[in-house]
C-alpha cells in the first residue's frame, strides 16, 4: 500500500528537480560531515598547530589530548553526571510535556488557549535572564549544590517547546481513534498512554533530540548552581578551558568531540522513530 | 458545558497549585533540609583546631589555576587552620555568577575583583568590604595601583591590586635583525619600517579590526604621544576639554596611518588571528599590552620578541605607555570568616604573590619593593612606565552605560571600515558619554 | 462514583496539566516576572532604588543613545525573521516534502540532517569563524573556482556580517523544519493521498491542495519557533562576532543589547539593570503578542479547514 506513495521517476522535469534538490542535499551531507571531522581532526592538534594548519591533517597526532581530557580534567566523572543530569531532566520533559500536550489538545475548554500561552511564555526570553531571582528561589528550597536545582531548571526550560510542538502533533490525530477506545471502555488515561502516545512518537522523538542537546550542552546554570566538583557537568568541565586572553583549543576540541558523542548516539537512535508515524497512522 | 468545565478547571487548578506550595514551604520549615545553608556548621562545632575554616576564592582565569594552587598550598602551610577553595569562572560569565551570588547573600569570601569602573558596581552595592583597616600593606601600594581599587563614590579602598597592564608594540626582532631595522623613536620611523617590511614582502601589522578592543587597544599604545597624553587625561576628567579637542581628533586620525601596513581583508581579522599571525612569525608587529607576552612565549618559545613604546610625534619627546590595573582581590562583606579571609588578602598583598606573579604568571605584579631583575621582560616593562598615562577610557570612563570604550570601539571600527571620518568618530565618543558625565553636561 | 460528567474532565484536565504547569510556573515565570518587575524602578548599580514607572522605557525610545542603539538591533531582528522563513524554513519544507516521498536516499538525509544541532555552539561559533574569515575555506573556494573578487571579510564587514551568521545558523538548524515537515506529512492519512493519485492529480495539486493545507499546524510550530527566536537570537552572535554587535554594532540584536545592559561586561560596563529589564519586557511582550496573533489566526484557519 505504501508503494503508492514512492517517488516513482515518471517526468522528465521532475526528474531535472529532484536532480538538483539532491544535488543540495548533497552539498549539505558535505556541509555537515566536513566540520564534524574538522572537530575531532582539531583535537589531535595542539593549540597552535590549530591556527598554523587548520583544515589538514595534524603532523603528530596528540592521542594523549583525550586522556588528559578524560582523566586528568576529570571529565570521566563530569561525564556520568551530565548523562545522569540529562536522562533524569528529559524524562520529566517527555512524561510532563506530553501530558499537559493532551490536556491541552485533546480537551476543548475555553482555557486551554491561556494555558497554551503561558507554556509557550515560558520560551520568550532566556532563563538567564532571571538568574538573581531564580538564584534566590534556588537557595531558598535548599538546592543549593545539588543535582535536583538543575534537573527542575532544565525541566522547566524543556517543557514550553515540548508542549508547543507536541499539542500540534496531538491534534492531528484523528478523534475517531479516540471515539472507538471510549465505545471499548477506556479511561482518559489509557486512551493518552494506549492511543494518543504511541501515534506520536516521531513528534516525541522529534522532541527528545531538540531539548536534550541544549540540556546536554548548557553550561551556565550548572556553573551557578553547582559548586563540589564532584557534582559538577560535562559543559561545566569545558567552560575551564576558556582563558582571559587564551583558550586551549585543542583541549576543548577533544572535550568536545566526547561530549557531541552522546547526542550523536541518541540522535541516530530517534531518527529510526521519525518515520514510524507512516506506520503508526495506517494501522486502523 | 464547556464554560462550566472551564471555571471547574481554573479552580482546581488553583486549589491544588496553592495546596503544592503550602504542602512544601510546611516542609521545608519542620526539617531544615541538610547541607542547604554551609554557614550554619561551624555554629555547632567551635574546636578550631579540629576542623579546617574553608575559605572560597574566586578567580576569572581559568589558565591560572595551578600557579594560585601553589600560592595556596604556601597559604595553607603558613597558616594550618585556613583551608582556601579555589573556583575559576569562565571570564565572560564571571561577573553575571559574582552578582547572582552576591545579591543572593551568599558566593566567595575572597574573590578577584575589576578595577576601576568594574569595582565601582560591587562597592556601591555594598557587597565588598573596605580593606584599609584589614589590610595595612595597602598604604604601600603605590598611587596608581591604588586608584584601580578605590571607589571613587566614598574614596574608600575595596581591593588588593594584583597587576598592572601597559600597552605598546612588540616586534620580531629576528625580523628587524635580517631587514636591518633599528627601534623606531618617531612615529615617521615607526612608519618607515612597516613600509620596509611590506617591501619585503612580510605581512607589517598582526591587527585586525574585527574585535573592537584590540582597536581600542591600539588607540591606547600609539594615540597618547599625539593627544598629550596625561596632560589631555588631567583636563577631559574634569570636563576642561572634551574628546572633539582637535588634538585628540588628530590623535585618532593618526592611526588611520597604519591601515596599509594591515592584513588583507584586515575588518575580518579576530584577536585569534592576530596572536596566531605573530606567534607564528607570518607578522612582523603586534600592538598590544604587557598580557600577551604568557602566551607568547608558551605557544612558541623560539619566537624572539621584544617591543617598543608608542613612538612620539617629534624626536626627542618622550615615548608615553597607556597603563591601568589590571583587577584586585576583594572581600564579600557578607563573608562569616573576614578574619580569614584577611589573612589570605593579606597574603596576597606580600611579595611571595609579587614574585609568583612575576616568575610565573609573566605579569606586572603591583605588590611594592619586588625586584624585577630576575625577568628582564617584566623589568624593561617597569622601566617604560616612566612615562605611563592612564589608558583613557578604561580608567576614566567605564563607571556608566555607555562606557567610552565601549563607544571607542564600535566608532573605531566604522572609521577601520572608511566609514566614519576621525572627527566623527570623537563626536560619537562625546555625545555618547555626555549623556551621563557631569562635568561634560555643562 | 457518581461525578458529574463535567467535574469528570476537570479532573482530568488538572492531572493532565498540572505537573508541568507548576514547574514552569515555579521556575521560569515567576523568577522572569520578579526580574522584569525590576524595569519600574531606578537602580544605583546592584542596589534597586526608586519607582520610576515607565520611566526606563522612555530612556529605550525616546532618549540617545538607547532609542539607536534598540531600533537598530529591532532591524536586525527583522532581517533574521525574514531571511529565516524564506530560505531555512521553504528549504526544510521541500526537503521534508521529498524525505516523505521517500526519494533515493532518504533514509541517510534523515539520519544526518540534524546532526549539525547536535554541535555545541561554541564548536559552531569556532568552526565557522574559521571558514569564514579572510584566508578561511570559504575565500579560498572562491579562489579555486576562479571567483576571487567575490572574497569578503565575511564577519567584518558592515553591509553582510549579519547575513554570513544567519547563513550559519540556517546550516544548523534546517534540519528541524525538515524532520517536523517530513513527520507532519507522514501522519497524513493514507487514504487522503491515494485518493488525490488516483483521480490523476499532478505533483504540484497534491503538494498544494492536500498536503499543504493539511500541515497547518506544523506550519504553525515552525513559523512561532522563527519568529521566538530570531527575536531571541544571542548566542551566535556572541560567539561569531560578541557582545557588542560588531562591527559597529551592524550585528546587533535585542538579544545582545539587552544582555550586555542588563548584565554588563568588561567592556561595555556596569550593569544598568532598570534599562536591561526595560529591554527585556519589551522582547518579551513583543514576542508574545507576535506568537500570540499569530496562533490565534492560524487556529481560524484550521477551523475553517
Amino acid at each position: 500500500m505504501n508503494t503508492d506513495l514512492r517517488y516513482s521517476p515518471s517526468h522528465w522535469g521532475k526528474n531535472l528537480v529532484l536532480l538538483v534538490f539532491h544535488l543540495l542535499m548533497g552539498v549539505y551531507v558535505a556541509l555537515i560531515f566536513y566540520p564534524l571531522f574538522n572537530m575531532v581532526v582539531s583535537s589531535l592538534k595542539t593549540t597552535r598547530e590549530i591556527f598554523q594548519n587548520p583544515f589538514g591533517f595534524p603532523r603528530t597526532f596528540q592521542w594523549q589530548n583525550y586522556w588528559v581530557v578524560w582523566v586528568e580534567k576529570g571529565f570521566y566523572r563530569y561525564f556520568g553526571n551530565s548523562l545522569w543530569v540529562t536522562a533524569v531532566s528529559m524524562a520529566f520533559v517527555l512524561l510532563f510535556g506530553s501530558m499537559a500536550s493532551y490536556g491541552l489538545s485533546r480537551y476543548s475548554f475555553r482555557l486551554s488557549f491561556l494555558l497554551y500561552l503561558l507554556f509557550l511564555s515560558g520560551i520568550m526570553l532566556p532563563l538567564k535572564a532571571a538568574i538573581i531571582p531564580l538564584f534566590i528561589l534556588v537557595k531558598s528550597l535548599g538546592l543549593m549544590d545539588r543535582h535536583l536545582s538543575i534537573i527542575l531548571i532544565f525541566i522547566a526550560m524543556g517543557l514550553p517547546s515540548t508542549v508547543f510542538i507536541l499539542s500540534g502533533f496531538m491534534k492531528t490525530v484523528p478523534k475517531e481513534l479516540e471515539y472507538a477506545a471510549r465505545i471499548d471502555g477506556c479511561s482518559d488515561l489509557s486512551i493518552y498512554s494506549r492511543i494518543v502516545m504511541p501515534v506520536s512518537v516521531p513528534a516525541l522523538a522529534l522532541v527528545t533530540i531538540y531539548n536534550a542537546v541544549p540540556i546536554w550542552n548548557d553550561f551556565f546554570f550548572p556553573l551557578v548552581f553547582i559548586q563540589s566538583d564532584r557534582l559538577k557537568t560535562l559543559p561545566v568541565g569545558l567552560s575551564s578551558f576558556f582563558g582571559q586572553y587564551s583558550t586551549n583549543w585543542s583541549l576543548l576540541f577533544s572535550g568536545l568531540s566526547i561530549a557531541i558523542l552522546p547526542m550523536l548516539i541518541l540522535y541516530l537512535l530517534m531518527s529510526n522513530y521519525f518515520i514510524r508515524g507512516m506506520t503508526a497512522g495506517a494501522v486502523k | 458545558m464547556s464554560r462550566r468545565s472551564n471555571g471547574i478547571v481554573a479552580l482546581l487548578l488553583l486549589v491544588s497549585a496553592v495546596s503544592l506550595f503550602a504542602g512544601g514551604s510546611k516542609e521545608k520549615s519542620e526539617t531544615p533540609t541538610p547541607g542547604a545553608s554551609a554557614p550554619a556548621a561551624p555554629k555547632a562545632a567551635p574546636a578550631p583546631s579540629a576542623a579546617p575554616v574553608v575559605i572560597q576564592f574566586w578567580t576569572w582565569r581559568p589558565e591560572d589555576v595551578a600557579v594560585y594552587n601553589k600560592l595556596i598550598g604556601i597559604f595553607q602551610q603558613q597558616n594550618p587552620g585556613i583551608q582556601v577553595v579555589q573556583t575559576a569562572h569562565k571570564n565572560t560569565e564571571y561577573n553575571t555568577i559574582l552578582s547572582a551570588a552576591l545579591s543572593g547573600k551568599s558566593g566567595p569570601d575572597v574573590f578577584q575583583s575589576r578595577a576601576y569602573g568594574g569595582l565601582e558596581s560591587f562597592a556601591q552595592s555594598g557587597y565588598m568590604e573596605p580593606l584599609e583597616n584589614w589590610v595595612p600593606e595597602l598604604k604601600d601600594f603605590s598611587e596608581a595601583a591604588r586608584r584601580g581599587a578605590t571607589s571613587i563614590k566614598d574614596g574608600k579602598i575595596y581591593g588588593v591590586p594584583f597587576a598592572s597592564q601597559t600597552l605598546f608594540v612588540y616586534y620580531n626582532k629576528k625580523m628587524y635583525q635580517k631587514l636591518g631595522l633599528s627601534v623606531p623613536s618617531t612615529w615617521d620611523k615607526f612608519l618607515a619600517n612597516l613600509e620596509a617590511m611590506k617591501k619585503a614582502g612580510i605581512q607589517p601589522l598582526a591587527n585586525g579590526a574585527k574585535d573592537g578592543w584590540t582597536l581600542e587597544v591600539m588607540m591606547g599604545a600609539l594615540a597618547p604621544n599625539f593627544y598629550g597624553a596625561n596632560e589631555f587625561f588631567n583636563k577631559v576628567i574634569k570636563g576642561e576639554t572634551n574628546f572633539l579637542d582637535p588634538k585628540f581628533v588628530q590623535a585618532i586620525d593618526k592611526l588611520r596611518d597604519l591601515i596599509p601596513y594591515m592584513p588583507p581583508m584586515y575588518m575580518g581579522v579576530s584577536y585569534t588571528d592576530m596572536q596566531a599571525a605573530f606567534i607564528n612569525e607570518q607578522a612582523g608587529h603586534f600592538i598590544g599590552g604587557s598580557f600577551e607576552a604568557g602566551y607568547f612565549s608558551s605557544q612558541n618559545p623560539d619566537l624572539q620578541y621584544d617591543f617598543f613604546p608608542g613612538p612620539s610625534a617629534k624626536e626627542g619627546e618622550p615615548n608615553y605607555v597607556s597603563t591601568y590595573a589590571d583587577g584586585n582581590f576583594s572581600m564579600n562583606a557578607a563573608s562569616t570568616k573576614k578574619a580569614e579571609a584577611a589573612k589570605l588578602l593579606r597574603f596576597f598583598a606580600s611579595k611571595t604573590t609579587g614574585e609568583a606573579f612575576i616568575k610565573e604568571l609573566k605579569q606586572v605584579s603591583q605588590v611594592p619593593g619586588i625586584d624585577p631583575t630576575a625577568n628582564p621582560f617584566i623589568a624593561k616593562v617597569l622601566s617604560v612606565q616612566k612615562h605611563s598615562t592612564p589608558y583613557i577610557f578604561l580608567v576614566g570612563f567605564r563607571y556608566q552605560q555607555p562606557t567610552g570604550s565601549s563607544l571607542a570601539q564600535a566608532a573605531l571600527q566604522g572609521m577601520f571600515a572608511g566609514k566614519l571620518t576621525a572627527a566623527e568618530v570623537c563626536k560619537q565618543i562625546q555625545e555618547g558619554i555626555a549623556t551621563y558625565y557631569k562635568p561634560f553636561q555643562k | 462514583m457518581v461525578l458529574s460528567k463535567d467535574l469528570q474532565k476537570s479532573l482530568w484536565i488538572t492531572f493532565f496539566v498540572l505537573p508541568g504547569l507548576v514547574i514552569v510556573a515555579l521556575f521560569i515565570l515567576l523568577p522572569l516576572f520578579l526580574s522584569l518587575f525590576n524595569s519600574l524602578f531606578s537602580w544605583n548599580q546592584l542596589i534597586r532604588g526608586e519607582w520610576v514607572g515607565f520611566g526606563n522605557f522612555r530612556r529605550i525610545f525616546f532618549t540617545s543613545p538607547y532609542r539607536e542603539r534598540f531600533f537598530n538591533a529591532l532591524r536586525n531582528n527583522g532581517k533574521w525573521f525574514l531571511v529565516t522563513m524564506l530560505v531555512q524554513n521553504i528549504l526544510g519544507l521541500v526537503f521534508g516534502y521529498l524525505l516523505s516521498r521517500r526519494i533515493p536516499g532518504h533514509g541517510f538525509f534523515r539520519r544526518t540532517f540534524f546532526i549539525p544541532v547536535l554541535f555545541s555552539i561554541v564548536a559552531v561559533g569556532f568552526l565557522w569563524g574559521l571558514y569564514l574569515k579572510p584566508n578561511g575555506l570559504v575565500n579560498a573556494f572562491l579562489k579555486l573556482v576562479g571567483l576571487e573578487e567575490y572574497s569578503r571579510a565575511w564577519l567584518g564587514e558592515e553591509s553582510i556580517a549579519t547575513f554570513s551568521i544567519i547563513a550559519v545558523n540556517i546550516w544548523r538548524w534546517v534540519g528541524f523544519p525538515s524532520l517536523v515537515f517530513l513527520a507532519a506529512i507522514d501522519a497524513i492519512p493514507l487514504d487522503c493521498l491515494e485518493a488525490a493519485y488516483l483521480d490523476g492529480a499532478r505533483e504540484t495539486q497534491v503538494f498544494s491542495r492536500i498536503v499543504l493545507p493539511l500541515i497547518v499546524p506544523a506550519l504553525t510550530v515552525i513559523t512561532v519557533l522563527t519568529l521566538i527566536g530570531s527575536l531571541n537570537v544571542f548566542e551566535q552572535i556572541y560567539t561569531m562576532t560578541g557582545l557588542d554587535g560588531s562591527p559597529n554594532y551592524s550585528t546587533d540584536t535585542i538579544g545582545t543589547l539587552f544582555y550586555r545592559t542588563a548584565f554588563g561586561s568588561v567592556d561595555s560596563g556596569n550593569p544598568e539593570i532598570g534599562i536591561g529589564s526595560a529591554i527585556g519586557v519589551v522582547i518579551y511582550l513583543l514576542t508574545f503578542l507576535a506568537s500570540a496573533g499569530f496562533i490565534a489566526i492560524s487556529r481560524r484557519r484550521e477551523v475553517e479547514l
